[in-house]
């Protein structure tokens, strides 16, 4: 095996960071914010030996609209998706969704993209090397268990991005850029509901940007499970949109190794959506709150949203 | 390798520094910047917050390659030629710095806010504030300090700074900051990690997987052999036992024979670097044959048939370590002359101290033998610990306290790491550092213990409390800590602040496989005290009772003895809970409020320091050195400990006091085992009222001397001189000296005084075995009202409000008080809701600041801060305790207002939601 040493690349354009990419393939990784991956390689989660920097990329800085859709580069700031006039009055529960996200500080560095893609996480999983050690490794760091279920197969590390499953929830498409030329896909097609590969990309490829529908959303909503206001990683998301057809869509967050959604008709049976997103959900006992609490927070959150959308909305 | 080129608060600088090297390394490191502080490292405390091209960022997971070309601002940076910023003064004035740990990230993060938000509301600053934690200071006086900075620079209220200015100079009760409070607010305070001690070895340790298990090989060879490691020690050879407590005494500083919890401390490898020290020890391969664990209490209390103990020295087939119990009065007579009684179980999980430093220290010998630079609360039994385990006289230990960032109780043991960095230095001649990670620190531990009690509480129909009976339970892992005496306090501690005729406990304290438990602010009797609260409380409303009414009618009265020897002095108790009734709006307020909204309210009291010391000997309890030379300063040398509470700028403010003579001219240096005396160290609440006495008792010995020489060079009588506003003067001005003046004719033909004061406890409490638990030469007293919401659908609790009131007999330094008080009402928050030392399998699962739940700025809601004023006949100027006793009363104050809001009754701790819902729902069930 040839030996890797530690590198910190800084591309300006994104067609030199895929080369950089190429280059170091295997042992590297982008580092939007840093904000995530940063701390999981200072706990030994992350092999990545080879750091390619892309905070200073101009083209995925900006925050652009046409006719159909809002452009949200990857690198646009999460502090500087909250401040913006076209996301406030479209997309409050987005401004949420962002706000939500750890603290101030952490946001003016944390990005759009590294929230998207931030790593799932798991109380058996996000600790140090001598930890994982101590407690046999589990299925995510090569180990043969899963340490929360004490199942062999399934990996139940938590999808925790706050502002994913409002994107999803407003049909928003990922628009990616890798060796292969760009693609654009819808942004739920990007995870795969597998916790120990929780995303489905192709190789050295990367997220650029966000598109996000402007005209077929009326509602959208946000609420968020934790035990503090701030700094806290999601216990339960749930973002809710309503079209102007009045079909609900809704994304579980922190609940599952991938978002959770579950479509409807705003008009249809409440209960019958409530059954199915608790059913669809694959909570385990891997999180502050206990699984039993989360499952209920399901259908208390959805129903004060639907109750939020009967009040103001109709 | 990469080159940097970098601009720090306007120099210019070029490093070389590692790929992957993040940018508060390079600042602390290579720049020499110690003011930006590092507390967790993984961006969950702010305290290395700095700014970077103008923007704020956590600069301990900033990468410092993305900073090529970059303009960063630290705290160092602000202060122009010793000129505080803004924003700093008013963190100064304040009362926003105690420890000072936080401070340099609070205050980089604070100015980038206030930058961009000229006009921020309260609950703007708090938002903004959200991500750094201040373990100290409750927030409030943070959020002071930027509200006022903010409203400075938009140019309003200049005018009240005038008016304060005409305030009398140097008097007790002035609120002042700490004397050390620019320092800090400027980044220059130098806690234990900011020595950088030229040479200097780095030490990382291996450490237990398993909590119980036998060590059957330890394989250093490998690691040896890497390039740059210089020293690997394993536990044979430190195999001196030690203990905070002499009667207990069952840790080394390593595992010797067996591993007694997963993280103990199984070798330790010196290394040029600490990234090398840390690769080596992934190579130190120990092999392990597991043992039984026992985890739970039930474990530990049971017989364990044929399977190893914990401890070989307990005396039965068990792991019990201690059993205290202690009876009063008849409780049998007590329970038949009860009308109501109420009995409940309780459950209160493990909680950490959760100081902002991490521990750290540096150790090196010369010629005058070890040196130690050491965060901790108690240099002096670090001291003697060295001089037992290391086997050198107690003549050649130094222990050096530096500034230390929060202790709580958390550094109030002499440590594994203190002992064995000694011994390496000693080892290989060189000057060994260690710093520990926010992980380690939670290993380390010795916070509150996981306990569980029944307790019976008995009153007449009419209110009066008959009889109390405890059978307490607590888990102390696996060493003793303070163990012993916590198992007293737990019991003994509650036979005030209501007078009890029958009252009596039984504590179990158990060792289990898991990081030992130890003192932590309020001592021994935080979960006793909610669990006694909360009965109150029921026996209340089944008597139909206001809880106040019944309180007040039960509370002791001042200058009387409790049933176990308790010489109570002076007494604030009832005005402190009529305080926060008042301001609560109780009476309209309480029971009257829509379901889901509730009022609480709590009383408390707590030792003003332990009568008896640790280890039975002669000394004084504390002993204070003055020494003033021809230019008129006095230097106050104490062996106490100032760990961010301020005991240094008490020592000042007691000096100064007695002489007349304003801060300016007092120089304190404290807690170096070799230039001053011994102070027993900050623990039980004892520095004010001890080392405070020891100085006030050493000042006026000094004005004995000054008025002596005064007397008989102006020939006048000793009795008609004072000593005020920095002058020496007869009532008819016939002499009328300035205070150099006197100290001319004081050092004439003499040279520099120096003089001692000291203070010895009185003899107190009965002669029963146990006796001298929780004896304290005086108490202090107060009350708590919260105010919560409760969602009846989530079971979260919110907490709206809280009111606070404490005796604290004198406040010396009103900023101060209230500083310690609502730091310890924000620590009581935390353990009322959301803090709590969760294990899997004997391993702590959240042991980061992510993870472990302290609130933040924005769950901390508004505190009401009432100093309550009695004047304590023995205290120094009639002050007593505050730093510790104000936690008690606030986390049953939320439990009773949970039970005000939705009528359950919470019986574990943290109070969860779920906890909550569950009980919720089952009332409605009960109720269909």
């Amino acid at each position: 095996m040839k030996e890797v040493k530690k590198k910190y690349l800084q591309p300006s354009s994104v067609s030199e960071a895929i080369s950089m990419a190429r280059q170091y393939s295997g042992t590297s990784r982008y580092l939007a914010g840093g904000t995530d991956v940063v701390v999981n390689k200072f706990m030994g989660n992350d092999p990545a030996e080879c750091l390619i920097d892309i905070s200073k990329i101009i083209e995925l800085r900006s925050i652009s609209e046409n006719e159909s859709h809002l452009r949200i580069g990857s690198m646009v700031r999460l502090s500087e998706l909250e401040q913006n006039t076209v996301v406030k009055d479209n997309f409050p529960a987005l401004c949420s969704a962002a706000r939500a996200v750890a603290s101030p500080v952490i946001r003016k560095t944390a990005t759009i993209g590294g929230n998207v893609l931030c790593e799932n996480r798991c109380n058996f999983y996000n600790q140090g090397e001598w930890w994982r050690e101590a407690a046999g490794y589990c299925l995510k760091c090569d180990g043969d268990i899963c340490i929360a279920t004490g199942g062999k197969k399934n990996c139940f590390s938590k999808f925790v991005s706050d502002t994913a499953p409002v994107f999803i929830s407003l049909n928003a498409m990922a628009e990616t850029e890798g060796p292969g030329g760009k693609t654009i896909v819808p942004l739920e097609e990007i995870y795969t509901g597998n916790g120990l590969n929780p995303r489905n990309f192709p190789e050295n490829s990367m997220l650029c940007a966000i598109l996000l529908p402007l005209k077929e959303n009326k509602i959208n909503l946000f609420r968020k499970l934790r035990p503090r206001l701030a700094v806290d990683f999601t216990s339960l998301t749930v973002a809710l949109s309503v079209n102007r057809e009045g079909d609900i869509k809704i994304v579980l967050g922190g609940v599952d190794p991938g978002p959770v959604i579950i479509e409807g008709k705003f008009a249809g049976s409440k209960e019958e959506i409530i059954k199915n997103a608790v059913k669809k959900a694959r909570i385990v006992n891997n999180d502050y709150y206990p699984r039993e609490y989360r499952k209920e927070m399901i259908g208390v959150f959805l129903t004060e949203m639907f109750g939020e959308i009967e009040n103001n909305y109709r | 390798m990469k080159p940097l080129h970098i601009t720090i608060n306007g120099s210019r600088y070029d490093f070389l520094v590692g790929e992957h090297e993040m940018l508060s390394v390079v600042l602390r490191e290579r720049a020499g910047l110690t003011g930006t502080k590092i507390g967790c490292s993984q961006g969950s405390c702010g305290a290395c917050t700095v700014l970077v091209d103008n923007e704020a960022v956590l600069s301990c997971i900033t990468p410092a390659l993305r900073c090529e070309n970059s303009n960063v601002t630290t705290i160092e940076g602000l202060a122009s030629c010793g000129t505080l910023h803004g924003l700093q003064e008013k963190f100064v004035k304040n009362g926003a710095i105690q420890c000072g740990f936080c401070t340099p990230g609070m205050v980089m993060t604070a100015l980038d806010f206030v930058s961009n938000n000229h006009s921020p509301s309260p609950e703007g600053i708090k938002e903004a504030l959200s991500g750094n934690v201040c373990r100290c200071t409750g927030y409030k006086k943070i959020i002071n300090a930027v509200a006022e900075y903010a409203m400075e620079k938009r140019g309003e209220e200049k005018e009240k700074e005038k008016e304060k200015e005409k305030e009398k100079e140097n008097t007790v009760g002035k609120p002042r900051p700490y004397i050390e409070a620019a320092k800090k607010a400027m980044g220059a305070a130098a806690y234990a990690d900011d020595y950088k001690i030229a040479n200097a070895l780095h030490v990382k340790f291996v450490r237990s997987i398993y909590p119980h298990a036998r060590i059957e090989n330890i394989e250093t060879g490998e690691a040896m052999k890497m390039a740059g490691v210089r020293y690997i020690a394993t536990g044979r050879e430190l195999p001196v036992k030690f203990g905070v407590l002499p009667i207990s005494q069952d840790e080394t500083a390593m595992a010797i024979e067996k591993v007694r919890y997963a993280g103990e401390i199984v070798a330790a490898v010196a290394a040029d670097t600490a990234e090398l020290a840390a690769e080596a020890c992934t190579h130190v391969k120990v092999k392990y044959a597991p043992l039984r664990e026992y985890l739970t209490i039930d474990d530990s209390l049971n017989d364990i048939g044929k399977d190893e103990k914990i401890h070989e020295h307990v005396k039965f087939n068990n792991n019990v370590h201690k059993k205290a119990e202690l009876r009063f009065g008849d409780q049998q007579q007590g329970l038949s002359e009860s009308e109501v009684v109420s009995s409940m179980s309780f459950e209160m999980e493990g909680v950490s101290h959760g100081f902002t430093e991490p521990h750290a220290a540096t150790a090196w010998w010369d010629e005058n033998g070890l040196t130690i630079i050491t965060a901790t609360q108690v240099t002096h039994y670090l001291h003697r610990t060295l001089s037992k385990t290391l086997g050198v006289p107690l003549s050649r230990v130094r222990v050096i306290k530096p500034y230390v960032g929060g202790g709580f109780g958390g550094k109030s043991d002499p440590f594994p790491h203190e002992i064995i960095i000694s011994h390496i230095a000693r080892q290989t001649g060189r000057p060994v550092r260690v710093c520990l990670s926010r992980e380690e620190v939670f290993l380390t531990n010795h916070g509150r213990h996981p306990s569980r009690m029944t307790i019976k509480l008995g009153a007449s129909g009419d209110g009066l409390l008959k009889v109390l009976d405890a059978d307490i339970a607590i888990d102390g892992g696996a060493y003793s800590s303070f163990g012993v005496v916590t198992s007293y306090y737990n019991g003994v501690l509650l036979q005030a602040p209501y007078k009890l005729d029958n009252f009596g406990f039984r504590t179990f304290r158990v060792y289990t496989n898991k990081p030992q438990c130890g003192a932590m602010r309020g001592h021994g009797a935080v979960n006793s005290r909610f669990a006694v609260e909360s009965l109150i409380d029921d026996i209340a409303h089944r008597i139909k009772m206001d809880p106040v009414e019944l309180r007040e009618k039960n509370l002791l009265d001042s200058h009387t003895l409790t049933v176990g020897q308790y010489r109570i002095t002076s007494n604030g108790s009832r005005e402190s809970v009529r305080k926060v009734a008042e301001q609560s709006g109780w009476k309209n307020r309480h029971g009257k409020m829509e379901y889901g909204h509730g009022l609480g309210i709590a009383c408390g009291f707590f030792i003003s320091g332990s009568a008896l010391p640790i280890i039975r000997n002669e000394l004084p309890q504390s002993c204070v050195h003055l020494k003033v030379d021809f230019d008129g300063r006095v230097l106050v040398t104490s062996g106490a400990n100032d760990i961010g509470q301020g005991s240094d700028t008490m020592l000042a403010i007691i000096v100064g006091e007695v002489l007349g003579v304003s801060l300016e001219n007092i120089f304190v240096m404290a807690a170096d085992t070799l230039l001053t005396p011994v102070d027993l160290g900050s623990y039980s609440s004892r520095v004010t009222f001890m080392a405070g006495n020891a100085a006030k008792n050493a000042a006026d010995n000094l004005r004995l001397e000054i008025a002596d020489a005064v007397s008989k060079r102006k020939n006048i009588a000793v009795q008609e001189l004072n000593f005020s506003d920095n002058r020496v003067f007869s009532n008819d001005k016939s002499v009328d000296l300035s205070w150099n003046e006197s100290i001319d004719i004081l050092t004439a033909g003499r040279g520099a005084v120096s003089v001692s004061g000291k203070y010895i406890s009185p003899r107190l409490g009965g002669d029963f075995k146990g006796s001298g638990a929780g004896l304290s030469p005086s108490y202090s007293f107060g009350a708590c009202a919260a105010e919560v919401k409760v969602n009846p659908e989530t079971g979260h609790v919110t907490l709206l409000n809280v009111w606070g009131a404490h005796d604290c007999g004198k406040a010396l330094n009103p900023l101060a008080v209230e500083g310690q008080l609502e730091g310890s009402w924000h620590m009581g928050m935390g353990q009322a809701l959301s803090e709590e030392m969760k294990y899997h399998k004997g391993l702590l699962l959240n042991n980061s600041f992510l993870e472990y739940k302290i609130p933040t700025s924005l769950d901390t809601p508004d505190i009401r801060t009432n100093i309550i004023e009695t004047i304590d006949p023995e205290g120094p100027f009639g002050a007593k305790e505050c730093g510790e006793g104000a936690l008690h009363p606030v986390i049953p104050a939320i439990a009773n207002a949970v039970y005000d809001a939705a009528g359950v009754r919470v019986t574990k701790l943290p109070i969860r939601a779920e906890h909550v819902l569950a009980l919720i729902k089952s009332k409605k069930k009960i109720a269909v």
